[in-house]
């Protein structure tokens, strides 16, 4: 076959093919099999010559149809432990095929399609793009459109996508952190066991691997790209999100201020209605928290309108940024600043 | 490098070959336009993929992709007709299973509107999520958002928006002012943890966005909305801008410019200033300005115009005062 009609084989056709060859082979096809024969690779496979670019084509595709949900299985020949050569690879069905007895009903395809278009951006924008694809094949319609919602989660922060890779390669990362509250950032290296989003902010939990304590990291805080040392730890076992989260939550329980509002103004109405929140026989507003820094912040936007009673150091806090506010915009500054900029 | 790049739409492809196969072996025959329908792509989309399912298949025990090894199709009924009949079948007996981060996405996305009324039933939801979680090839990536509880005014607002009639609530605007609206409630929208009404205000004759914590004493009337979803242009982007709206020239620490990306108008320049980014933002009036920036101490300043920096410097100022009364 020439060269011009080899070029034209789309990349899809090849991994179809090669599912569809791993899918239907019950002993698995050696690394020579699948490059010699699947459409795809058999054109541009040299008999007896050098196929190092056609190998490493492979093993990207591999990890592409992997990256669907593929479960492409390796199995070594017996007495041949550790041979590349002799290593078959297949997909084996039932790991392969959903299982028989799951079906969504018409209401459950239609909840799963509004929660597919959660995410509009970053990869699982794609991920959840196909997996609706998937949904469809199975032949459901929903019972209705997805009518009147335009639900939306961002994933802003730069370290989620870096993280989440790690997350599910079990290696351990290390980044630069700046605590809430603390000036200079430390370097942390830590084992990632989950991202989970509390209150609006996406947050690590993960181990620090000297000294087995879990801890949790806000995502917006980390001042560093994400580098991996080379290392994995053991996958660990149970449900980590939810264990995330149950630790959040105790958290946000524990914490508590009290604030007094201005009546009917937008703190009033805003805090009134945030998850948790008692109005005190004084008239003054109990709420829940997860961290003083980042709640002060939250509460300096408001102004006037809110007066932090307790606990001292939130009430210092705000006051503090307030402060920091007005130092920040004073009228002779803006001169300053000018003056830099034309010099 | 180049050919790195094409996977994610060359994973799309694939993902839609591996679910159109099953869709077809359910149904014996099917247009192509309905199938279109069905998975929301083109008609040539469709055409294609069933095309390049009908040449393909497995090597089989010669190697060489003989005739019973390949899929086959009516291709007389496909070609005149525009219907699909497959004629012969390999491989594939059943739809694939979801990837772990698939399954994932979805649960973290029912989680994320746990607040919904269609999502009240939470027995059925836990049930929905472990059938996706026994659905996936590889256990769940370890993602998730926090569940809320259910919420009244969004429950009320989806009757309203459902039912097509009109709104009427108490708004606190970012002004700190009280008015009444009366509003065709066209859609919610959420971002995050905050949630939105979009509607056409019968006050301001226009289409507004308002928060759901800014919403008090939401009444469901018997009037009918006056302006439908297709009478109105409703953009993707939660926020956009007016030719009304003011431009403030801020420093903001480069880390944090995240933060406030949702502000700077497309095409702002931006320029290194000892450190910080130095851009302009887009805001409707002061007040909102005001509370923005209060609420990002030390990381944003605003630079000019020196009334924009007033009213930051009076707000805070007025806040720190409290804390002397006291």
């Amino acid at each position: 076959m020439s060269a011009a009609s080899t070029a034209k084989i789309p990349v899809e056709e090849r991994l179809f093919s090669l599912v569809l060859a791993l899918l239907a082979t019950e002993n698995g096809l050696t690394k020579n099999e699948v490059l010699s024969t699947v459409q795809g690779y058999r054109q541009r496979f040299k008999p007896g010559g050098d196929n190092a670019n056609l190998e490493r084509q492979f093993e990207r595709d591999k990890d592409d149809i992997r990256d669907l949900g593929v479960p492409l299985e390796t199995i070594e020949s017996p007495g041949q432990a550790g041979n590349n050569q002799t290593l078959r690879y297949r997909i084996p069905r039932g790991a392969y095929e959903l299982p028989g007895d799951i079906t969504f009903s018409a209401e459950e395809t239609t909840l799963l399609n509004l929660a597919a278009m959660v995410w509009r951006e970053g990869s699982l924008s794609g991920e959840s793009r196909r997996a609706v694809m998937k949904l469809k094949g199975l032949g459901l319609v929903s019972d209705e459109p997805v009518l009147g919602y335009a639900p939306r989660l961002r994933v802003r922060d730069a370290a989620f996508e870096p993280l989440r890779a790690a997350l599910e390669k079990h290696s351990i990362v290390r980044f630069a952190y700046l605590k809430p509250g603390e000036a200079e950032a430390r370097v942390r290296q830590v084992a990632p066991l989950a991202l989970v989003q509390h209150q609006g902010r996406w947050h690590l939990n993960a181990e620090e691997p000297d000294t087995g304590i879990t801890k949790t990291f806000l995502l917006r805080r980390i001042v560093s790209p994400i580098s991996l040392i080379g290392k994995t730890f053991p996958a660990p076992t149970g449900d980590q999100t939810a264990r995330a989260l149950a630790e959040l939550e105790e958290v946000w329980d524990s914490h508590t201020a009290e604030v007094e509002v201005v009546a009917e103004s937008d703190a009033a109405a805003r805090l009134h209605k945030r998850r948790g929140t008692v109005t005190l026989p004084s008239g003054a507003l109990r709420l829940h928290y997860s961290d003083a820094n980042i709640f002060a912040d939250e509460l300096a936007g408001y102004g006037p309108e809110v007066l932090v009673l307790s606990p001292p150091e939130l009430r210092s806090a705000v006051r503090s940024r307030l402060l920091r506010t007005v130092e920040q915009h004073r009228a002779e500054q803006r001169v300053a600043a000018t003056e830099v900029s034309n010099g | 490098m180049a050919e790195r790049r094409a996977p994610q739409q060359a994973q799309d492809k694939l993902a839609f070959l591996l679910s159109l196969v099953p869709f077809l072996m359910e149904h014996e025959r099917i247009s192509v336009q309905d199938a279109a329908h069905h998975f929301g792509v083109s008609k040539q989309q469709v055409r294609e993929a069933v095309e390049l399912i009908a040449v393909s298949g497995i090597p089989g025990e010669t190697g060489q992709y003989q005739h019973g090894d390949l899929f086959d199709l009516a291709w007389d009924d496909f070609e005149e007709n525009d219907q699909i009949v497959l004629t012969n079948l390999v491989a594939i007996d059943d739809a694939p299973r979801f990837s772990g981060r698939e399954a994932a996405a979805l649960i973290a996305g029912l989680q994320y509107l746990s607040a919904l009324p269609e999502n009240a039933d939470r027995m059925a939801i836990a049930s929905l999520m472990t059938k996706l979680s026994r659905g996936a090839s590889t256990p769940p990536s370890q993602f998730a958002v926090e569940g809320s509880e259910s919420d009244e005014t969004l429950a009320l607002i989806r009757e309203s928006v459902s039912s097509g009639v009109q709104l009427e609530f108490d708004y606190v605007n970012a002004r700190g002012e009280h008015e009444s609206r009366r509003v065709d409630p066209l859609r919610i929208e959420s971002m995050d943890a905050d949630w939105y009404l979009r509607g056409w205000c019968h006050l301001r004759q226009a289409v507004r966005t308002f928060r759901l914590d800014r919403i008090g004493n939401p009444r469901i009337t018997a009037e009918p909305i006056t302006t439908h979803v297709g009478d109105v242009h409703l953009p993707d982007a939660l926020f956009e801008g007016s030719s009304d709206d003011l431009i403030v020239t801020i420093d903001v620490t480069p880390a944090a410019a995240a933060l406030i990306a949702d502000y700077i108008p497309d095409g702002a320049v931006s320029t290194d200033i000892g450190g910080l980014k130095r851009t302009s933002i887009r805001v409707s009036h002061y007040h909102g300005l005001k509370r923005l920036i209060a609420g990002l101490p030390g990381i944003v300043t605003v630079i000019d115009p020196p009334e924009a920096r007033r009213a930051v410097a009076d707000w805070a100022r007025a806040g720190a005062a409290r804390y002397e009364e006291n």
